[in-house]
């Protein structure tokens, strides 16, 4: 078999809808296929991106035949697969960690639990790799369906209203995405991102604007943007924990990702980028101000989320290149260890029924590993070095150095120090306050270890040695930031 | 007549899509709501089809005897685009409407003012 990119949305979706048939087979089946599965797509990952990165191409696949633009085209770049690398390894992580995370919940919702699972993660790649604007929307609606089925997955929790705040809001933003791909096909004619991008210069500057404002808003609430981010800390806190951990590490960046290519390619209009900048830095200013406030430890992390997804717009809103690879940089750091924390949050307040930071209270020395790998990740998250988040912090207050935004800078920074006091103020609970809580802990099972350890390993050598990453990223910003090289690289496939 | 087909075409989509819009924000009753958002969905597929209209057009099908009556074709995507857009409008509706059930069973209310166990 030829290693393609369909596969990333071939196989999962196959899989998804076939699970409920080999769980007629075997039991056992409906949780090991979405492993092999994705398994088989890291694979897939490695050999695409060593393709990519060798022979310095871009992947185009071209679907039943039609050669864009007429047909849908997957387009498999420096930039889109190494989101695309990025989400079916950490999703086989994150399945190894939920392969028996409840023990007691029954085979039925186990089945539900992983065709949804198996759907949103499609979704998230397809979003990545299509070249197609309208694909895009059709995978940004399998994203959110199953996100909505899954936030209200536990029917003991109040799910169902965090699930319907998050599909109102939802609904409203594919309403603007969909009024924006109609008005879109009106101006030029075709859906294929790259003759958009080509055909763009000629459309009338004002509906070049809405259509834009369109965009920005429905993919902006996607990408948890200020003001319209309200749906996010409830589906963090009702979502099963894993869950939290892919929505922070892959849905929020798949929606960003489409935010950032409706700006520089298909758009490529420098006039929004301060828009951009300024919502950022409203978005990460009210969230971590929000987020010292929660007494509840996934709210916390939630808002916290929504800070970082404002400090990645900051960085993209800068729009040099130095930025845009910051920006990549801490999507992919946010991604390893804002999952880190969900997965190993997730055990410290399994039994607690509020889930509040108060039960945290000397936890450490009953959970020691857990507890560990929850404060390394804190300290990664608020970028002290030697970890991860460190470069990536570092390397946006470079960027906003090089073009002299000194009050960014000064944002950034006082907001750091305050996402210092409210990670700082859990692990002070962990370690230095007597247990008073009468709560049971649950220590976690032997896969759900190694995956918090993988995943902490990941974060210290790279903290440690970041040109591990940094050669991929590099590619990966200047292939955002080369349009020409996009529109013909889709382009030339159809002449042949 | 044709222009009065485009004027009402049009003006019938976007009336529609502000009643839906009106529905979904102002209706404190869960079950409006996504009547609501169904009604904004069907307005942005009149639109979708109406952009691809052509009055007294033909079906997108080269054949003989129409073979340089591009002019009068009705163009297909948009067609196409709007069966993908009613599954997926409709798919959303389903998740809606049972999560409303839910809802339901577990407060005893469809209001929306009375289901606050989380910030809204």
């Amino acid at each position: 078999m030829v290693i393609s990119p369909v596969h990333y949305i071939a196989l999962p979706l196959m899989a998804a809808f076939l699970i409920p048939l080999f769980g007629k087979i075997n039991k056992d089946l409906v949780r090991l296929i979405p492993g092999l599965v994705l398994l088989y797509l890291s694979y897939v990952s490695v050999v695409l991106m060593t393709q990519v990165v060798t022979q310095d191409t871009t992947i185009i696949e071209v679907l039943a035949g039609w050669s864009p633009p007429w047909g849908i085209n997957l387009v498999f770049s420096p930039f889109t697969g190494f989101l695309a690398s990025l989400f079916s390894m950490l999703g086989f992580l994150i399945w190894m960690y939920t392969y028996n995370f409840k023990p007691e919940v029954d085979f039925a919702q186990t089945q539900k639990f992983y065709v949804l699972f198996m759907m949103l993660i499609t979704g998230a790649i397809g979003i990545v790799l299509t070249g197609d604007i309208f694909n895009l929307f059709v995978f940004l609606e399998i994203t959110a369906i199953s996100a909505y089925a899954l936030t209200a997955f536990y029917r003991e929790r109040d799910g169902a209203e965090a699930a319907f705040k998050y599909l109102l809001i939802g609904s409203f933003a594919s309403f603007l995405i969909l009024l924006a791909i109609v008005l879109l096909y009106t101006q030029v004619g075709t859906l294929n991102m790259a003759e958009i991008a080509q055909r763009m210069p000629d459309v009338n500057p004002y509906m070049k604007g809405v259509i834009l404002m369109l965009f920005f808003v429905g993919f902006g609430i996607e990408a948890e943007m200020f003001p319209l981010n309200g749906w996010a800390p409830d589906v963090y806190t009702q979502a099963p924990g894993p869950i939290g951990a892919i929505f922070s590490g892959m849905v929020v960046k798949a929606g960003v990702y489409a935010l950032i290519r409706v700006i520089f390619t298909l758009f490529d209009v420098s006039e929004v980028l301060p828009l951009l900048l300024i919502m950022g830095v409203v978005t990460m200013a009210v969230a971590e101000v929000i987020a010292m406030r929660q007494g509840r430890l996934k709210r916390m992390l939630a808002y916290s989320s929504i800070g970082q997804m404002g400090l990645v717009l900051v960085a993209f809103g800068i729009g040099t290149h130095e930025a845009v690879f910051a920006a990549i940089f801490l999507m992919f750091n946010h991604a390893i260890i804002k999952g880190m924390l969900f997965l190993s949050g997730t055990y410290l307040v399994y039994n607690s029924t509020d889930k509040k930071i108060s039960d945290l209270d000397g936890i450490g020395k009953l959970m020691p590993f857990t507890a560990f790998l929850f404060a390394l990740g804190s300290l990664a998250i608020v970028g002290l070095p030697p970890f991860a988040g460190f470069w990536s912090k570092l390397y946006i207050l470079m960027a906003a150095a090089d073009v002299r935004l000194i009050a960014v800078i000064a944002i950034i920074l006082v907001v750091s120090i305050i996402e210092i006091v409210y990670y700082f103020r859990v692990i002070h609970r962990i370690y230095f306050k007597e247990r008073t809580s009468t709560i049971e802990i649950k220590i976690p099972s032997f896969n759900a270890k190694f995956v918090m350890l993988v995943l902490a390993l990941l974060i210290v050598v790279i903290g440690v040695y970041p040109d591990l990453i940094s050669g991929l990223i590099e590619r990966a910003a200047t292939d955002l930031l080369d349009k020409q090289h996009y529109i013909q690289s889709v382009l030339s496939v159809g002449r042949n | 007549m044709n222009e009065f087909l485009t004027i009402s075409f049009y003006g019938t989509a976007i009336a529609l899509m502000l009643i839906g819009l009106y529905a979904a924000l102002a209706k404190k009753n869960l079950l409006k709501i996504v009547i609501g958002l169904s009604i904004v969905d069907s307005g942005l597929h009149l639109l979708f089809v109406a952009i691809g209209y052509i009055n007294k057009g033909t079906a997108p099908i080269f054949s003989a005897e129409v073979l340089d009556s591009a002019q009068t074709m009705v163009d297909p995507v948009p067609q196409a685009l709007v069966l993908t857009a009613i599954v997926i409008g409709f798919a959303v509706t389903a998740v809606a409407l049972s999560l409303v059930m839910r809802l339901y069973r577990h407060h005893n209310t469809a209001s929306i003012d009375e289901i606050k166990n989380l910030k809204w």
